[in-house]
């Protein structure tokens, strides 16, 4: 080869990917390119060093804490320790500064580990060795020293390093295969093609001597002699070289730039509906604190204004304190206040909420009913701050293919020339034993015929992606059912394998593609070798069915199978070729070349000669449909989005019981918008939605009662986006408004033919509308990824399309029917700890900040403290952190199984029921009646007179402890009152924590402390024990704060039982746990059970199915149109554009 | 609240050189306790588990507050103001600073004799020594007897603390306006010349702060060397080793010291003073008749408002007169037992409604 041969290569932008690629220069080898040449400025790239952590050993410290402080939380809490120390305040910095200190090092701590885990995995990438081309030697260095333009040689199974341009690999073909299970799951294999003109250079010598320049980016490289890339040039960091010995490449991306690297960047963080509502407390609270500490400094001026108040003879300032001017003065005394009733607001309240968030995620990927057998797969949780929202969903978008259904394709039958063959039970590529060979519905079909299907099952074993893998090693193994030849059948597209399966059934079997020879063995056993041509596309063509032919394919269509036309096309040699011109052209066009490929492609697939059509069947996941029917009875909306048709989609949301025999189906398709206009469609569905809704108004609250009409919408993505389309007078909300409210009206709405984006856009209208609906979104394919992202709670469906989804998904679960106890118990049960959580916290900070507001008036405003600092140290901090903690992660107010039996109970916590703020206000008022009771109890029994049986005095420590013991108990005891499952870990942390408080204070009380300087306590709590009238108060006080509660429960229970309550009413007595599933495991498809294992073995499939159907401009309708495929170039990593759907026969 | 698993996820996100799913299964432990199925006790807080204690709650505090109500109407309490700010008191005298030593006496009569024990305590109004600045105003190591905290007490005692450059003992405001007037009890009999009543100095304080709180600084058997180097308290007569003539009643460890130290909760409070104590089964501590009593006044309280009064009280097993606890119990009690009463007929005639209401669904 031509050594010293300049090559020019141009890399264009891909749409959607701006910030991945710039505009660079790249010397292949790092030689300068030849004298002449215009100004050659080195361009300076990132070495190829990964850096995913956040911080390095020097920065650590300083950058974690402002980080840490620049949430309001923390910042506020600094604020108030710093008060502390300036200032002259009521109480230590210490009662402040050790908690924060205590959250911020765990904090830290938490993050220094994550980010130390990081820091490993980094270095372990970049210290790995990667062989390098210099000076046509090859060279072992690290990874991290590879620079953008240096020739890299990688062999099998090694992960490319960095992003690389394919220039040869050792096969003739200049291909070579690649798996991208590391990067998004899927396990099959891509083939990549190398560059054209540099295919040839196969040793380490002529790779060095290469000279070449690849110029990529936007900036409009219009010469005529740079040579195209294509993605099926580009390999990607991450991917695996796979059945190739080695391959070369050059670096144009390393380090952070590649697109691993900067997919790395993370999603924007989503909110709960409960910290939304914790966060508008919290501000309730500030103000609540701001408008006490006014208040007392006010009322402190007025009672001061008499001298001998402020300054009595037996109590004098010091004479700095005099000549202070009163505005200081009186700031300052605000603060004092501030930091007085500072912890109104508790720092462990956060620390709580954080440590029920992450411990009680464990619950969920714990969980093994969610665990899946088949896969070996449990639920996996991303992000645990979302827990409690699983419990508020409000509606559920879904998508259908891989789903709601398993992705498991089966093929069913195939038409041709008006006979039905129909392959008995195959599935997945194994037989039930009693199925043997073909079923036809009508024999003996003519010679003419038969060349016809043999052409037709030729066509189908031919045309398609379908890679053979001869070992069993590849995950999950499936043998071939003929047993004589254990091939196993891979391929991005579930439908494809099952053709070809299909095809093998009845007498064809794919063998293996060899030398650019596709080889098949026919029903006579003969081996037949076709020429492997590289064309392969999909298209979506509008063409007329034979009569019979249209019927199969509509009836298919309705039971929810997925149709597929085959036509073919006679070409002789020179036609090809024009046509094989014809697409390089197109190929290497450097504009537009998608649309001049399309142009290729309409002219070639014209006068096509139909063969027949098959149907796939996707089956429905295993309990799909009892699911949906809960979900529903949860008051949850359903919506399906779908890329495909419109029936099949329709005949799955009846298969799965989305829609019943009794809704009635409102239209919103394209087909209708072409009749009328857009406008009188939506007026006319409104009417009939709405006259309906508004006289079944009264019992509304029933929910789906048998008479109460159902209404089912469908719509597809192009009505849709005509409804989303801003309309040019600008009154775009108008058709919005209507639209959702249709939408709300419905029980189940279908979305069909929706592209990715549009999913999104969907659940974002939801999203916004004006109730401001909590939404999920759940899916399993890199097209449900931006809704997942959109929603706000994104479910992944860990599913056969690799783990796109489940990676950028907050929950991801192993099948669509762990969704109904991931929300119906799950989310339940966060809901109702976490706002317990919330409410007793800002309750028991009442209680305990009330009575110190209440002393000031007794005090003279002096922000003296009612209890020790010890006390007010840890009374968040250790008395009552834990069975606050506990509670929220144990408290189950209704069984597991009653939760999973009763879907409705799910009603009772919807629209953050539990956080409303009639409840906050019911929790504060409490909260506000046990403070005064403590308070005044106290004062009543100590006001001027004595309580011991010696006749001695008690001072106003003994006071703070008799208030601060009556509080713990009636603040634990409150909490006790609230648990409805008493294990034995509840028992021990509530008495204990009891037990640790009067055991603590027997100690505190009991020992002079040498390091503190006050001993204030000195057996303080031991004297105040050893009064009889304290116990009496205490047992008196304690009694009189819970009784409200307990009356106000009781009466709620007896007069207004929520639907919780009769259930928890009614199973009072002991239940039979074990028949919990008898009744619906009886509810699925029979044929489940004698379904084979499916095995996860093609872990992806390519958007061929879901994402071609979008794509078509032109709506197609069943009877007069196939469901076909379109041209698509995906922009996803696998960068695969498989599958041709109509068939050249050469 | 960013608690994401962030590190897990970028970590097998890109794997180093050896690629590879690692397909371990990862199923979960079936352990009750990871499934969320502890066995569990489950009560429910219904009417009908309810009614029982809020009936056990009405018959329990009922009578304990009749016991309490009755004990503390027992006990005899007779309260004497000598404050004298009204022009007829005979104390009215001693308001103005220039008359020293003031003596001033209150005759008064005790309509039922006192049995048993006797307390008595002075109790002062509007005296703030629950204020912050009083409150900490001490220094509890000097108090404990730490030399060097002797000599340089803390500076939580200013401005009370230094005084002509020798440091204050006992330092602080709260020492410093220690209550200093003399209170003497006379039973004014039949003879013309009244009898003193013995008043007992010892036993007011709290044994642990007599014996381990409070503590004179280490020396010879001098008290007056062992303060050696401090001064007096600005507004005291006398310095604090001549509190007492008893040497276990003097300095730091004098009763009437340490109960002046233990700050009041309230505003209005009373402190002990002396014990009466009884002297035979067959005598009335105090018997009825006419008592005078003879105050030395020295504590200046109208400057702010404030009172003094002398109170005599019996003590129970629950101390003094104080009739919130006793009218409390009896009052949540019956309240109780009224609501019992009440959610009976609520969960009556509930129970009949709810049965018909199942019925119809």
């Amino acid at each position: 080869p031509d050594c010293s041969r300049l090559i020019l290569l141009s890399f264009p932008q891909c749409a959607g990917e701006e910030n991945w690629v710039d505009s660079r220069t790249i010397y292949v080898g790092h030689r300068e390119p030849p004298p002449g040449a215009e100004a050659y400025i080195p361009q300076r790239y990132p070495d190829n060093r990964i850096v995913s952590s956040k911080y390095t050993f020097w920065n650590f410290i300083p950058k974690n804490l402002f980080e840490q402080f620049r949430r309001v939380a923390n910042f506020y809490f600094l604020i108030i320790f710093l008060v502390q120390l300036i200032i002259d305040t009521p109480t230590s910095p210490v009662t402040s500064g050790l908690p924060l200190f205590f959250v911020i090092t765990v904090t830290a701590i938490k993050q220094g580990y994550e980010d130390w885990l990081r820091h490993k995995a980094d270095n372990a990438m970049n210290q790995c060795p990667v062989h390098f081309i210099q000076h046509g030697k090859l060279v072992r260095k690290q990874s991290r020293k590879l620079r953008v333009g240096d020739i890299v040689m990688v062999k099998e199974d090694e992960t490319f390093p960095c992003d690389l341009i394919f220039l040869s690999s050792n096969r003739g073909d200049g291909t070579c295969h690649v798996t991208t299970a590391s990067l998004d799951g899927e396990s099959s294999h891509k083939t990549h093609y190398a560059v054209q003109d540099t295919k040839g250079f196969h040793t380490e010598e002529d790779i060095g001597g290469l000279h070449a320049t690849i110029e990529s980016g936007a900036s409009g490289s219009l010469e005529t002699d740079f040579m195209p890339l294509g993605s099926e040039n580009l390999l990607l960091r991450g991917a695996t070289l796979k059945n190739t010995e080695k391959i070369f490449g050059v670096a144009i991306y390393t380090g952070m730039e590649t697109k691993m690297a900067l997919n790395y960047q993370s999603k924007s963080q989503k909110r709960s509906a409960v910290e939304k509502s914790m966060n508008a407390f919290l501000i309730v609270y500030l103000c609540i604190l701001i408008s006490k500490a006014l208040i007392n400094t006010v009322l402190k001026y007025v009672w001061q204004s008499e001298p001998f108040r402020d300054e009595p003879w037996y109590n004098q300032k010091t004479e700095s304190e005099r000549q202070r001017n009163l505005f200081l003065r009186a700031f300052t005394d605000f603060l004092a206040f501030m930091v007085l009733f500072n912890y109104i607001i508790p720092v462990s309240m956060y620390v709580t909420v954080e440590m029920q968030k992450f411990l009680g995620s464990y619950f969920i990927t714990w969980d093994e009913d969610m665990f899946d057998e088949e896969t070996g797969e449990g639920p996996l949780v991303n992000t645990s701050d979302l827990n409690e929202e699983l419990g508020q969903v409000e509606y559920i978008f879904t998508d259908k293919t891989g789903t709601l259904t398993e992705n498991n394709m089966e093929f069913k039958e195939c038409c041709i020339e008006g006979h039905v063959y129909v392959p008995h039970v195959i599935c997945n590529g194994q037989v039930l034993p009693e199925s043997s060979g073909i079923d036809m519905i009508d024999s003996s079909p003519s010679v003419n015929g038969r060349e016809r299907e043999e052409l037709f099952f030729r066509a189908l074993c031919l045309c398609h992606t379908v890679q053979v893998k001869d070992n069993d090693s590849v995950d999950g193994p499936r043998k071939s059912p003929d047993g004589g030849t254990s091939c196993v059948y891979i391929s991005s597209s579930p439908d494809e394998v099952a053709l070809v399966e299909g095809v093998q059934r009845l007498g064809f079997t794919y063998l293996r593609l060899k030398d650019s020879y596709m080889e098949l063995l026919n029903r006579e056993n003969h081996v037949e070798r076709y020429v492997h041509l590289a064309l392969r596309w999909k298209r979506q063509v509008l063409c007329v069915l034979p009569q019979f032919i249209r019927a199969r394919v509509e009836r298919n269509a309705v039971e929810g199978l997925r149709t597929l036309c085959v036509a073919y096309k006679r070409l002789i040699q020179e036609e090809y070729e024009g046509i094989c011109k014809l697409l390089q052209a197109a190929k290497v066009a450097l504009q537009d070349r998608e649309k001049k490929l399309a142009e290729a492609y309409e002219q070639i697939e014209k006068d096509l000669i139909l063969l027949g059509a098959t149907a796939v069947e996707d089956r429905l996941q295993e309990k799909a449909a009892d699911t949906i029917e809960a979900l529903q009875k949860a008051g949850i909306k359903v919506w399906v989005l779908t890329g495909d048709k419109m029936e099949t989609a329709a005949a799955t949301c009846y298969a799965c019981k989305l829609f019943r025999r009794n809704t009635q189906l409102l239209e919103l398709t394209t087909k209708r918008i072409e009749e009328q206009s857009l406008h009188d469609v939506l007026f006319e569905l409104s009417k009939t939605v709405l006259r309906h809704s508004g006289s079944l108004t009264r019992d509304n609250f029933s929910g789906l009662s048998a008479d109460m009409q159902d209404y089912g919408l469908i719509i597809d993505g192009a009505a849709l986006s005509l409804i989303m389309k801003p309309r040019e007078d600008g009154s775009s909300s108008n058709y919005r408004e209507l639209f959702l409210e249709i939408c709300r009206s419905c029980s189940a709405v279908l979305c069909c033919r929706m592209a990715p984006l549009q999913k999104a856009q969907i659940v974002k209208l939801i999203k916004f509308s004006k109730e401001h609906p909590i939404t999920l979104a759940v899916g399993d394919g890199a097209n449900d990824v931006s809704m997942i992202l959109e929603a706000h709670v994104g479910i992944g469906v860990i599913g056969k399309e690799g783990r796109q989804a489940a990676r950028n998904s907050d929950y991801a679960i192993p099948k669509f029917k762990h969704l109904k106890k991931m929300l119906l118990v799950h989310g339940h049960f966060y809901y109702i700890r976490i706002s317990e959580l919330v409410q007793y916290f800002f309750y028991k900070n009442v209680c305990f900040i009330f009575p110190q507001f209440l002393y000031q008036f007794f005090c003279g405003f002096s922000q003296q403290t009612l209890y020790d600092t010890a006390y007010l140290t840890l009374y968040n901090i250790s008395f009552t952190s834990l069975p606050i903690l506990l509670y929220s992660l144990m408290e189950q107010h209704i069984g597991i199984d009653v939760l999973k039996r009763d879907p409705t109970l799910y009603r009772d916590v919807a629209k953050n029921a539990l956080l409303r703020w009639r409840v906050f206000i019911y929790w504060t008022l409490l909260g506000l009646f046990d403070a005064l009771v403590f308070f005044f109890g106290a004062y009543f029994m100590f006001e001027n007179t004595t309580v011991t049986s010696n006749g001695q005095i008690f001072g106003n420590w003994t006071f703070g402890t008799l208030v601060f013991t009556v509080m713990v108990f009636t603040v634990t005891l409150k909490l006790a009152l609230d648990t409805h499952y008493w294990t034995w870990i509840n028992h021990f942390v509530i008495w204990g924590s009891l037990l640790f408080y009067v055991v603590f204070s027997l100690l505190w009380g009991g020992v002079i402390w040498p390091f503190l300087n006050y001993q204030r306590m000195y057996y303080v709590f031991i004297q105040m024990l050893s009064s009889g009238p304290a116990w009496l108060a205490i047992v008196l006080l304690v009694t009189i704060s819970l009784l409200p509660d307990v009356l106000k429960k009781v009466l709620c229970r007896q007069l207004w039982p929520t639907a919780t309550e009769r259930v928890q009413n009614g199973c009072a007595q002991p239940r039979d746990r074990d028949s919990e599933f008898t009744p619906l495991a009886s509810l699925q498809s029979p044929g489940y059970q004698s379904t084979c294992p499916s095995a996860a073995w093609y872990s992806s499939r390519s958007q061929q199915v879901t994402l071609a159907a979008w794509k078509g401009k032109v709506s197609v309708e069943p009877p007069p149109a196939l469901s076909g495929s379109r041209h698509h170039c995906s922009s996803s990593p696998s960068h695969s554009c498989p599958g041709s759907r109509v068939q050249l026969l050469v | 609240m960013a608690m994401n698993y962030n590190a897990k996820d970028e970590v097998d996100g890109g794997p180093p050189c050896a690629p590879g799913g690692t397909a371990k299964t990862r199923r979960p432990d079936n352990t009750a306790f990871k499934q969320q199925r502890l066995p569990a006790w489950q009560p429910i807080l219904t009417a009908g588990t309810v009614l029982p204690i809020f009936f056990i709650i009405g018959l329990i505090f009922i009578p304990i507050g009749i016991g309490i109500f009755v004990t503390s109407n027992n006990i005899r309490e007779i309260e004497i103001d000598y404050t004298g700010t009204e022009p007829s008191s005979p104390c009215n005298k001693c308001l103005s600073p220039d008359v020293t030593p003031c003596i001033c006496t209150i005759n008064f009569t005790l309509e039922k004799s006192f049995e048993g024990n006797v307390f008595m305590y002075y109790g002062l109004s509007n005296f703030y020594q629950n204020h912050r600045r009083y409150v900490k105003s001490r220094d509890d190591s000097q108090l404990n007897g730490d030399s060097s905290a002797l000599l340089n007490p803390s500076k939580e005692c200013e401005p009370y603390r230094r005084n002509e450059d020798k440091p204050i003992a006992p330092c602080g405001a709260i020492a410093n306006s220690m209550f200093n007037d003399t209170l003497e009890l006379f039973l004014i009999g039949n003879d013309s010349y009244p009898v003193p009543i013995t008043l007992k100095k010892k036993g007011i304080a709290w044994w642990t702060d007599k014996n381990v709180k409070f503590r004179n600084p280490p020396g010879g058997d001098n008290l007056e060397e062992r303060f050696k180097g401090t001064t007096k308290p600005v507004n005291w007569l006398n310095p604090v080793y001549v509190l007492d003539s008893d040497p276990d009643n003097n300095g730091f460890i004098n009763e009437d010291f340490i109960v002046w130290m233990r700050t009041a909760a309230l505003p209005t409070f009373r402190k002990l003073y002396r014990l009466i104590e009884r002297k035979s089964d067959l005598h009335p501590t105090l018997p009825a008749g006419r008592y005078s009593l003879n105050i030395t006044y020295n504590y200046p309280v109208h400057y702010f408002d404030g009172r003094k009064r002398m109170i005599l009280s019996t003590i129970s097993w629950m101390g003094g007169k104080n009739p919130f606890l006793g009218i409390a119990y009896i009052a949540v009690g019956s309240i109780s037992f009224l609501l019992g009463v009440v959610l009976l007929v609520i969960n009556h005639k509930y129970r009949n409604s709810s049965n018909t209401a199942d019925i119809t669904i």
